[in-house]
């Protein structure tokens, strides 16, 4: 019975890895110019349910392509961060933009689908796999 | 496979009482403790099998099964077969899934009770070990109403989501609703009581408060299939 008990606990604590964090600066930073280009919405992020975050969100069209680029940005860490961008505060109906690059510093994400950027005035920071919010900006 | 061996027990164990007006019978309780990353289930189990032929070691039996199923952040499945695989056939078995008519249901904290009739084998293979399979055919499940991340591609939408309320064993993906079946070897300890490991393939379905998949065509049914390591004991009431 104690062997048991010894490989049911075994299992658990191998079952139990803890999530690969975001990186803190991104590794990648984008070198796309974004001088000349057509800001069409921004927005001032704050930290949701408890969590500190702080920045900016700019949506820009450049060359046909749609882009959010947080400029500067800084927020807690947490497991699975993604950027999302929605049509109301809750995330009820959103474009997975991407994976969150990093908890601090300037980054640039395409936005997919070539969407009517007027139809979403949310940019959310969302812990996907706990479904938590981490962070938001109300873009105007 | 496990759906090929349920389809010949269940016309085995409908075909049982004939043989079993001089076969000896078994009447059990197993309680089953099963588990993978971030998801558990506990069974406990009631069996009614006839044994059968010369040797009597042969089993086949019925039973009913109530299967707790908790889970973190588990990602669920377009259920329907005519989804999945573009047809509800008997034959879909042999299809293959179409990759792009699947999406993700991302359920934060699924939850899911189910109450169902259960078709038994078993076959002692010793003195002190016997080994067996059981599946889930009919029944019933229930659930509190969860948060739900309906995930499709680069798009999304948050929904609420309750347990399929009805459960049937049918062919592949035309499941529907939450089964529990179990491949096991138990060991005998003394005439009433024995250990017992083995796999539980657990399917648990969600159904989201509309249809949040539009493409090829409405869904709201979402499956997960759970590979689970079980440990349990059983014990002889006869």
């Amino acid at each position: 019975m104690k062997t048991l008990i010894c490989i049911l606990l075994l299992s658990l604590v191998i079952a139990c890895n803890p999530e690969d964090a975001t990186p803190i600066t991104p590794t990648n930073p984008s070198d796309i110019d974004f001088t000349n280009a057509v800001a069409v919405k921004e927005g001032m992020f704050v930290g949701i349910g408890g969590h500190t975050a702080s920045g900016t969100a700019i949506l820009y069209e450049l060359s046909g392509k749609k882009y959010i680029v947080f400029d500067p940005y800084s927020s807690q860490n947490g497991p699975d961060l993604k950027v999302y961008l929605s049509k109301d505060e809750k995330a009820t109906e959103y474009i997975r933009v991407g994976k969150l690059m990093a908890v601090t510093g300037r980054q640039v994400y395409e936005i997919p689908g070539n969407p009517d950027l007027s139809q979403y005035p949310f940019v959310h920071v969302w812990c996907e796999k706990f479904s938590v919010e981490f962070a938001r900006a109300p873009l105007m | 496979m496990l759906r090929r061996l349920s389809i010949v027990l269940f016309a085995f164990v409908f075909a049982a009482p004939s043989f079993a007006q001089e076969a000896r019978t078994i009447d059990q309780l197993d309680g089953t403790f099963s588990f993978a990353k971030y998801q558990g289930a506990l069974s406990v189990h009631y069996s009614h099998l006839w044994k059968i032929g010369k040797s009597k070691k042969l089993a086949l039996g019925v039973g009913g099964r109530i299967t707790s199923y908790l889970g973190a952040n588990q990602y669920y499945i377009t259920a329907p077969a005519k989804i999945t695989s573009g047809s509800s056939s008997p034959f879909v078995i042999f299809k293959e899934n179409i990759d792009e008519n699947i999406d993700s249901l991302l359920i934060q904290s699924p939850q899911v009770t189910m109450i169902n009739v259960s078709i038994n084998i078993e076959y002692q293979i010793t003195s002190k070990f016997t080994a067996g399979f059981n599946i889930d055919a009919i029944g019933f499940s229930f659930g509190g109403e969860q948060s739900a991340n309906y995930i499709n591609g680069f798009t999304g939408k948050i929904t609420d989501a309750r347990p399929t309320a009805f459960n049937a064993l049918l062919i592949s993906d035309n499941d529907h609703g939450s089964l529990n079946s179990e491949l096991f070897v138990k060991f005998k300890l003394n005439s009433k009581w024995s250990v017992r490991t083995g796999a539980q393939f657990l399917f648990t379905e969600y159904t989201t408060e509309t249809d949040v998949q539009q493409y090829p065509e409405p869904n709201d049914r979402f499956r997960r299939k759970s590979l689970l390591f079980g440990l349990g004991v059983n014990y002889q009431l006869q």
